[in-house]
Parts: structure tokens; sequence; C-alpha cells
């Protein structure tokens, strides 16, 4: 054995993201216990992805918390290693139509702003969640994230949450339907998403990241 | 010999853990004063992607070795470069046909990128499909680079393999005085060989090394990269295999 050559500097010169979007259902019907471990969870998110390295480095995020009076909250993309979770307050209607959208444009811009500076990037993921129904016009933005999975622009995951959660409504967004959250499995949840954000940070050529099984968080039930 | 020539291949470490083999591999050869070398780097997804890896890139080197020891230098090193390398990956992708005939696997199961150099005092070119990376003259500002081409996400990446290679193939001629210094390396190295803006090498990383090669043996050289590409401060950078060829004119 040789040894490690001498004085060799080997440090991360790459630019590359994996960026998340949370799409996170922040109406009235989230207030007390819910919105709580929605915090909680997002504390959960960020604290995973910051124990590996290569995560912290390459995971990008964006929280769009839906609610109020039509109210969509946006806030700027941060690296993993910066991210500060935000808390958004729950209250008012459930605007899911405006969220998505807006979800969708942050998505592309992100990716402008990262060719433009030169910055590979992963396919993104885009994780809705809601405790009931959408209040708004909803079906349009349905059927465009849908067509931007299909295009290979984004990888959806749509999340209900709680048992008055319209599942139906919320399989619309993705070809894979929705999934039913197991009772307030809030940490499981963002656990695994940390891990699916792992596993595309890491993702090596020719290769779909294999993301974790949902069964630590998902309803064994089909409703 | 004119060249010194330093390669070593390292396992990653989504490799390590999942008991997968290392998929890169390299291949050089000198004739004379040309010195050529080539990096292939398996699919992740391919199953059989290390022999594709092995096979492409002892396929290519073998080729051009063949036509240079016939003293065909210029068509080589000359003006129809291009055709050549385009004739030698249709070589590699004959070869591979051939190994997944006889291995009874899929062609595509042998898939891998490539990035690989013909280079001599009078001149040369870097010759690429997919990622990787290729720095013909370290001096800053001086290099010649290959970037690596990719899909819309980092992990697509375009194969030997694939029916549109010929559109993937891109090929950079080397003036002599950019020539008589080469580096090849897999995606897995590149993040901490290349520097931030992508233009070169990345000083930190390159001059330490070329100190340690200047007065290695071969097999210091070679090990000396190979414990270096292994160290587990790679392990934060990348999961992947890392593979680094430095050539040298002496």
């Amino acid at each position: 054995m040789a040894g490690i050559i001498p004085d060799v500097s080997l440090i991360d010169n790459s630019d590359e993201r994996a960026p998340l979007v949370l799409v996170l259902d922040c109406s009235g019907s989230m207030q007390g216990p819910p919105i709580e471990m929605l915090h909680a969870g997002l504390k959960h998110l960020d604290e995973d992805l910051k124990a590996d390295p290569i995560t912290a480095t390459r995971g990008r995020i964006c929280v769009i918390a839906f609610g109020g009076d039509d109210e969509v909250g946006v806030t700027d993309w941060q690296d993993a290693m910066d991210f500060e979770p935000p808390e958004p307050e729950a209250s008012g209607r459930t605007p899911t139509g405006k969220a998505i959208r807006v979800a969708l444009e942050e998505i592309e811009a992100q990716k402008e702003e990262l060719r433009a500076a030169g910055v590979s990037y992963k396919r993104p993921i885009l994780m809705l969640m809601s405790d009931g129904e959408p209040t708004d016009e909803w079906e349009s933005a349905a059927v465009e994230c849908k067509a931007a999975e299909a295009a290979n622009k984004v990888t959806v995951f749509a999340i209900a949450i709680g048992p008055d959660a319209n599942k139906q409504k919320l399989d619309q967004f993705s070809a894979k339907g929705a999934v039913r959250m197991d009772g307030l499995k809030f940490k499981e949840l963002f656990i695994w998403l940390s891990r699916s954000v792992r596993a595309v940070s890491k993702a090596v050529k020719g290769e779909t990241a294999q993301l974790p099984a949902i069964d630590s968080w998902a309803s064994a039930g089909t409703n | 010999m004119p060249w010194k020539v330093f390669a070593a291949s390292a396992i990653g470490k989504n490799h390590i853990d999942t008991g997968i083999p290392c998929q890169d591999d390299f291949s050089y050869h000198l004739v004379g004063d040309v010195f050529v070398g080539v990096v292939c780097d398996g699919a992740g997804s391919a199953s059989h992607s290390e022999i594709g890896a092995k096979a492409c890139s002892r396929s290519v080197v073998d080729t051009i070795t063949a036509k240079l020891e016939k003293g065909e230098t210029d068509s080589v090193l000359g003006v129809c470069e291009r055709d050549f390398m385009v004739f030698s990956v249709e070589a590699a992708r004959a070869k591979l046909q051939s190994v997944a005939d006889e291995s009874g696997c899929d062609f595509k199961d042998l898939s891998c990128t490539l990035v690989g150099c013909v280079a001599s005092p009078k001149g040369g070119c870097l010759f690429h499909i997919g990622d990787g990376f290729a720095v013909a003259d370290f001096d800053e500002g001086e290099s010649v680079v290959s970037l690596p081409e990719n899909g819309e996400y980092a992990n697509e990446t375009y194969f030997v393999t694939a029916a549109e290679w010929q559109s993937k193939l891109r090929v950079t001629p080397l003036p002599a005085a950019q020539a008589g210094c080469v580096a090849l390396m897999s995606d897995g190295a590149a993040p901490f060989v290349i520097n931030k803006g992508r233009t070169g090498m990345y000083k930190p990383f390159i001059e330490p090394v070329l100190r340690y090669l200047s007065s290695a043996t071969q097999d210091e050289g070679d090990s000396g990269l190979k414990d270096t590409l292994s160290d587990e401060r790679t392990y934060t950078i990348t999961g992947d295999d890392k593979t680094l060829m430095v050539a040298l004119l002496q």
C-alpha cells in the first residue's frame, strides 16, 4: 500500500442539486395537533437531510403553504444545509389548485436558475399533503400536475392526511394516485421523504432513484 | 518511454455497501510517442456494465493502437480524426455485441460511457460519449476540456450502446501545446479533481498528485492514485466508482 498521496485536497467542487417542493395544506382544519405535528415533521425532515453530508449539500427545498383567504405562501429555495423549517399557521380555506400551479412554476423557474448557474440537477420531487379537499378550481391544476409528471418534469407524491382528506380528488394529481397517511405519522412520513431525497441525491447514471418503501407511514387500506 | 501514465479505479461507497463490483474500467497503450487512453464507466442500471466497461475501453485502445502500429499515424492524428474515432467506437460496439452473444446477456446490459484521448508531441484529440471528464494541459487558463454530457437530469447520460451514439460522440482537437499532459476520469472522480468552474483541474488536488508522481515508480504512482481515490473522504462527495488516468509527456 502506497497510502494516500500527501497533501491532496479532497473536497466536492461539483454543483448538483436534488430539488424538493413541499405543498402543504395549512387550512383551518389543520389547526391543533395536526399543524403542530406538521411543524415537528418539518424539523425531522431538516435534521435527517442534514445528517447525511451528500444530501445536505445537494438537497434543495422550497415550502409552499396554502390556506387562509386562498393564500399561497412560498419560501425561498434553500440548500438542505441552510434549511430553516418554517412553521406555517393553519387557517382558512384549501386552495390546492392554486398552490400546485405555483409549485409547478417554482420547479421550472428553479431548473432555469440552476441551468443558468451551470448546476446540474436531479428530477425534482413535489409532495402535496392535504387533510381535506380543494376549495378552489383544482381540476385543471391536477391535469397540469399529472402532465408534468408524465413528461418526466417532476416526481409527484400526493398524501391524504386523516379521515377527512378527499383521497379521490388527491388521486387526480398523480398517475400513482394518492396515499393515505396512517394516523398522524408525520415523523415517519418526513423521514421517508428525507431518505427519498437522499436516494435521489445519490442516484447514479442510468439509474432511476430507488425510493424507500412507504409502509412506515402509509395506511394499509386503499382509501 | 516518452510518456509516463498512471491510472487507478476505486470502487464507490454505494457499490461497497450493496456488494456491486466497481463498474469503472480503463485501458491505455503507448505507440512510439503517441499515448492512447480510455476510461469507461459502466451504467448503474446495466447488469453487466463492469464487463462492458472493460471490453469497451480495451477495444477502443486496441483499435487505435493497431492503426498506429501500422504507421497510419495521420489517420489517427490528422484531419479525419473524427471519422477514425467513429470507426473505433463502432469496433468497440461490435466487440460488446460479441461479448453479449457469448455470455447470453443483452447488448444494453453492457452499457457504459467513454472518455478517451490520443496525444502526441504533435497534438491529438479528446473523444467522449456521455459523462466523465477529460482535461489536457493543467495550467490555469490553458486547459482544453471535454465536459460531461447528460440528459436533463444529472443521472441521465449517454452510452456507447445507445442507438444515437454517433450524434453523442464528441471529438475535441488538441493543439500540440496542450497535448503533453492529459487527465481522463469517470464522473465519480470529477467532483474533487475538477475545479468549481469546470474549466480545468482543481489545483489543491492535482498539484500534490503531480509532485508525488514526478518521482514515483509505476507501482508507487498507480497505488498512490488508487489509495487516494479510495480515501474515505471521497465517500462524502460521491457514492460512485472513481477512476483517474494521468498521462505526462516527459
